[in-house]
């Protein structure tokens, strides 16, 4: 009978039995979940439930509203209100956008500006990316010990809690520059002929420092991703004749998505947004967006800075928007 | 001869796969990553390294290399004493920005560490607008600094106050620390035993006694990260704050020393004394964390046991009626 039959058909019956079964006990117990709970007294939700979360709550988010929300707001309405000698009256405009916009400004320095720190930004999002990566995955593949891993994720980590600014002087005067380390250091091994000027106060130098300054924020989200890699899967891809790359490509990517896409939008906006290492690295001879704005309020042009700083931001999100698109962090998380 | 005896004895593929994994062999792939790994270590921390080797200069000692001897400390002294060497130095002003700079820190460190467990406590139930909050939290971590610093000036102004560094720059910068402690927190949560606190008020605690017994003794690492997150990021700060302060704090006075008419060592002393300061606070606090986190398995033990054995259940305090 087995050998007349096709043989497909009754495994597929039998699946679906379990399934089915399976389902069925899994709504089971997420029905009686709440019974039970509300049997135990719901312990959790008995002390008072909203008022209690809502005392906890209120302080703080009443200090983000006031120092985080209120400016944001702030800029938004400012970049609408008039210009004064000393500052800005609530007469509405649009003119500070007008002259952001106007036609024969559409190549002015703001949004020179504008293009390169974006270019920045896309080339530190890259390159931490393809930097970072391998410095992850070493930790979480390569270091046996948890504890292993960990202290060398923290010697790693640390530079991340000093300042950027003292970094950013690290990098501008001792290393880089016409005579710093790195030219003398590669005149000694006769590489190149005579110093690069290349090196110093440049906008390639600020964003080398960028990599430098912001890898971290791509590395410890993928650290943290690698590390939950189920390493059955991996074994399992390798039984199944899956060489490194299709393991990496079919396994190991779509897992660390979200990680990828954590540590981009991080890099991505705040690099966008520099100030202090365009100032510092830069030296007046390399702007950016930041420097730009600081220009203007040092002129006392509020309203222009705060329209400049709203496309600042219309920049930020379309950028945070299109790489969200990678992966859904919602589900993934 | 049964049929599994009879597979045991025959050589089956996946047992001839499986040996060859066992067989020892060096794998390249660790070492080159690990060759990487140094690498990276060296770019991370090169440029600090040569700061610091510059600020151990003598006299005529330059910003860049050679490094011109001999080895002293003559730039370090500069930063505290006001004339070394026949030279006027800039230590008044940066001993002023260093004690503004450590007051507003410690403060920052309190704010964020209050603000991110009360915080985090709200969120361990799910509630209303839970989201809405959580989006909040991450805008206060991608909210570029520079943009914050000028809202909230243009805020004030709007308010007609100025600017300055108790204000307005402590509640920028506390706001670049809470998402970070929060997160710290949020972790902390995750593994944290909701039973033990219904232990609690199951034995007779209410809810001020288990909160100041069972759950602040469990948790407070955590809120020390968070406060430590608060120190270093405004100890550091300068997008957040160049805007809003006209008093230098030390990050302002490094920039300051920068745009000096000549640049000197003293601005490496400076800079590789701050870096240390930073350094010492974060490897003394994961030591006590370590060592705290090695003598909890025994603590909580002996713990379950008084309150089992011992019946250290204080009647005093049990509700009488029900």
């Amino acid at each position: 009978m087995s050998s007349s039959s096709p043989p497909e058909q009754p495994d597929i019956d039998v699946t679906e039995l379990e399934i089915d079964v399976a389902e069925l006990e899994e709504a089971e117990l997420l029905g009686a979940a709440p019974r039970v709970e509300r049997a135990l007294g719901d312990v959790r939700g008995r002390k008072g439930g909203g008022w209690v979360t809502l005392a906890w709550g209120l302080p703080g988010f009443v200090w983000l509203g006031f120092y985080l929300v209120a400016p944001l707001v702030f800029i938004v309405l400012v970049s609408f209100w008039t210009r004064t000698d000393t500052g800005f009256v609530r007469h509405w405009t649009l003119s500070n956008y007008g002259v952001l916009l106007h036609p024969f400004n559409l190549d002015n320095s703001y949004w020179k500006n504008m293009e390169t720190s974006f270019v920045t930004s896309v080339i530190a999002v890259a390159a931490c990316l393809v930097f970072g990566f391998p410095v992850a995955y070493f930790l979480a593949f390569k270091v046996q010990k948890l504890q292993n891993q960990i202290a060398l994720f923290i010697i790693a980590l640390a530079p991340f809690w000093t300042s950027f600014l003292t970094r950013s002087v690290a990098w501008a005067y001792p290393l880089m520059g016409r005579e710093g380390a790195l030219n003398q250091f590669l005149l000694k091994l006769h590489i190149v002929s005579q110093p690069v000027s290349a090196f110093g106060f440049s906008q390639l130098s600020v964003r080398l420092a960028m990599i430098q300054l912001y890898i971290l924020f791509m590395v410890t989200p993928l650290f943290f991703l690698l590390g939950q890699v189920d390493r059955h899967a991996l074994e399992a891809a390798r039984d199944l004749g899956g060489n490194w790359w299709r393991t990496f490509r079919e396994v190991i990517l779509p897992q660390t998505m979200p990680g990828i896409v954590i540590g981009s939008i991080f890099i991505f906006v705040l690099t966008m947004g520099e100030y202090g290492t365009v100032t510092v690295i830069g030296q007046g001879a390399v702007s950016s967006v930041g420097t730009y704005i600081q220009q203007l309020v040092l002129g006392i042009q509020y309203p222009q800075g705060a329209a400049a700083a709203v496309f600042l931001v219309i920049a930020l999100l379309a950028g945070v928007f299109v790489i969200t698109r990678f992966a859904n962090l919602r589900e993934e998380l | 001869m049964t049929a599994a005896a009879e597979a045991a004895t025959t050589a089956r593929p996946q047992d001839r796969v499986i040996k060859r994994q066992l067989k020892p062999k060096r794998d390249w792939a660790k070492w080159g990553l690990g060759a990487y790994f140094v690498l990276f270590l060296v770019f991370l921390y090169a440029p600090m390294i040569l700061m610091a080797m510059l600020s151990f200069q003598g006299y005529y000692g330059g910003v860049t290399f050679p490094f011109r001897g001999p080895t002293s400390v003559f730039w370090w002294k500069s930063i505290f004493e006001t004339q070394v060497g026949g030279i006027f130095t800039h230590a008044d002003e940066i001993g002023a920005a260093g004690r503004r700079s450590l007051w507003v820190s410690l403060a920052a460190g309190a704010v964020v560490a209050f603000f991110s467990f009360t915080i985090s406590m709200a969120f361990r139930r799910r509630f209303r607008g839970d989201g809405i909050a959580f989006y909040v939290i991450m805008l206060a971590l991608m909210t570029p600094g520079f943009l914050l610093g000028l809202g909230t000036q243009l805020l004030w102004k709007a308010m007609g106050f100025n600017t300055g560094l108790w204000l307005t720059a402590l509640g920028a910068n506390t706001v670049w620390g809470i998402p970070f402690g929060f997160l710290v927190m949020l972790a902390v949560w995750n593994r944290y035993d909701d039973h033990i606190e219904e232990a609690a008020r199951d034995l007779g605690a209410n809810l001020a006694r288990t909160f100041r017994e069972v759950t602040l003794p469990l948790v407070w690492t955590g809120v020390f990260g968070a406060a430590l997150f608060g120190f270093t990021l405004t100890w550091n700060d300068f997008d957040r704050t160049v805007l809003l302060v006209l008093d230098n704090t030390l990050p302002l006075e490094i920039v300051g020393l920068i745009q000096a008419s000549a640049i000197r060592p003293d601005l490496y002393a400076l800079g590789t004394a701050t870096t240390l300061v930073t350094l010492a606070l974060i490897f003394s606090v994961l030591i006590v964390v370590t060592v705290r986190l090695r003598l909890r398995g025994r603590r909580v033990e002996r713990v379950e046991e008084e309150l089992g054995l011992e019946g250290a259940i204080d009647v005093a305090a049990a509700p009488t009626s029900s």
